[in-house]
């Protein structure tokens, strides 16, 4: 199964290979869908989990033991259809295509499956329809 | 040959074949031209997109005593009152000089200047209140010096859209060639050529189905934001003598309207306000056309498709009146969502609605089958020679 984790390093763990760790010994394919990691600050990393669901348990047991913030709310885009106009501008910032106009209907469509919650639509879109629940 | 009298009448007893202009492209392509020119009778066209060069002008009513306002806002959004005593002049664009949240000294919020004209016309159209301040010149005539209260679109005078440059007739493909995201009229543009934005909806827009203006003119009645408008001028910036394809199109910018309609008939649902990240606001706008079918030329024209109908590629990183140019690309490869610029692929989008502009010519079409909208005689024709000048005099 797949989880969505935000990850908060303090600094003295920002050291950490986790990805590696959670693939060596977990056997947990980390996709990385966003991340901020300097030398000495705080870090903040989006993963995508995919795994057996009793590593995935122990996986997020291990890295809350070792000071890293787990949270499993992670922000979705909603789009609010009262407000949207269907001009479809949000789609040309979309790298991930999850944001398209129908061929036939030109409808906006939002797959939310390949969103990775880069957040680019949010300032794109003219009348103020798009936003996060984070 | 038919007359729009012919039409009406037609109209009128419920025996009018009116189709959008989709309907009909797909008809010409099974039928040719001469068949579908004997079925058919009206032609709607409709688009729906930031038109900014828009606003709205009311009257008050007086105060008590009287009044000659000389500044003023609404909620927040400063309206132009350098005319009669109690009447403004609101465009779409206008920041906000302040909210009124701020005079309860809350913090000053960030979206207060993401708020214009546009979104105080799509909140009175809507039937929300709006706070009004102004303040007056004080003469013998009008003695009151200010005044603070709330107003409805059902509480003054007249609303009604003034909006001196709408629909073009054509636009450009903006893209950014530039190191640094660039905010423009068309939305963010990504560096390094990072997406291509485009604002016409090519052979569905009005305009680039009667490439010469030939179907309508001044007084021609239209859809104006959901009520009956008038199309009453040449808009600013018309330039209908933009180079042309051979079957008529301009490859780029040229013809615009004047247009007028009552904004207290209107809704919001054509009427909204916008918003473009650090450039500022607009209106977005559904207009309807319809076109009496009077001869087969105007069926010839309307038949035009995406494939034919160019834009030039505009980089906007370079910060000059004349940008330059990647060329031209036709609506059909915008449509497709992918463009080749300087062998790279881009993606396009667009920042008109499709969706809407479709529904505002099957609105059209269904007011003109019912009987509720008949068409009108122009009275005037809209100018084909005017020029395009920039102002170069040197100081």
């Amino acid at each position: 199964m797949k989880k969505r984790v935000n990850l908060t390093f303090p600094r003295s763990v920002v050291q950490m290979p986790v990805t590696y760790r959670l693939a060596k010994d977990f056997n947990i394919a980390a996709n990385i869908i966003r991340g901020q990691v300097a030398p000495n600050q705080v870090g903040k990393l989006v993963l995508e989990l995919s795994g057996d669901i009793d590593q995935l348990d122990a996986a997020i047991d291990w890295m809350k033991a070792n000071n890293i913030g787990v949270s499993l709310t992670t922000g979705e885009i909603i789009i609010d259809e009262e407000t949207c106009v269907h001009c479809g501008l949000c789609t040309g910032v979309c790298p991930t295509e999850s944001l398209t106009l129908n061929p036939n209907t030109y409808k906006l469509q939002f797959r939310q499956q390949t969103c990775i919650v880069c957040e680019q639509c949010i300032p794109t879109c003219p009348v103020q329809a798009i936003s996060t629940n984070l | 040959m038919r007359t729009i009298a012919e039409i009406n009448e037609k109209i009128l007893s419920g025996k009018a074949t009116v189709w959008t202009i989709e309907e009909l492209k797909a008809k010409v392509k099974k039928l040719g031209i001469k068949k579908t020119y004997e079925k058919v009778d009206v032609i709607c066209t409709g688009t729906f997109e930031p038109m900014e060069s828009s606003g709205a002008i009311l009257n008050l009513g007086h105060t008590d005593p009287p009044m000659k306002i000389r500044k003023c806002w609404l909620d927040g959004v400063p309206a132009y009152a350098g005319f009669g005593a109690v009447d403004l002049y609101l465009g779409a664009t206008a920041l906000s000089d302040y909210s009124s949240i701020n005079d309860h000294g809350d913090n000053f919020p960030s979206h207060i200047a993401e708020k214009g004209g546009s979104h105080v016309i799509e909140n009175l159209i809507a039937g929300k209140s709006v706070t009004i301040k102004a303040i007056g010149q004080v003469t013998d005539c009008y003695p009151r010096a200010s005044f603070e209260s709330n107003i409805t679109a059902e509480t003054i005078n007249q609303f009604y859209l003034y909006n001196p440059r709408n629909l073009y007739q054509n636009f450009i493909v903006g893209v950014n060639g530039g190191d640094r995201i660039l905010y423009t009229y068309l939305g963010p543009l990504l560096p390094r050529l990072g997406n291509a934005v485009y604002s016409s909806i090519g052979a569905m827009s009005p305009l680039l189905n009667d490439p010469h203006l030939e179907a309508i003119g001044i007084g021609t009645k239209i859809f104006l934001g959901g009520a009956q408008g008038m199309i009453v001028w040449e808009g600013t910036q018309h330039f209908p003598l933009q180079k042309r394809l051979p079957n008529d199109t301009p490859i780029g910018p040229a013809a615009t309207l004047a247009l007028v309609g009552d904004a207290k008939k209107m809704s919001r649902e054509w009427v909204r306000g916008c918003y473009f990240k650090n450039y500022g606001s607009s209106l977005m706008l559904g207009v309807g056309i319809p076109f009496p079918v009077l001869n087969e030329k105007i069926i010839e024209h309307c038949s035009v498709e995406d494939e034919n109908i160019v834009a030039p590629v505009v980089d906007f990183s370079i910060p000059r009146r004349v940008r330059p140019s990647f060329g031209l690309v036709n609506y059909a490869q915008l449509k497709h969502g992918k463009i080749k610029i300087e062998g790279q692929t881009v993606t396009v989008a667009s920042v008109a609605s499709m969706y809407l502009g479709r529904k505002v010519a099957e609105t059209l079409k269904k007011w003109i089958l019912d009987g509720d909208f008949t068409l009108s005689e122009p009275v005037a024709p809209l100018p084909q020679d005017r020029s395009f000048v920039s102002q170069d005099g040197i100081i």
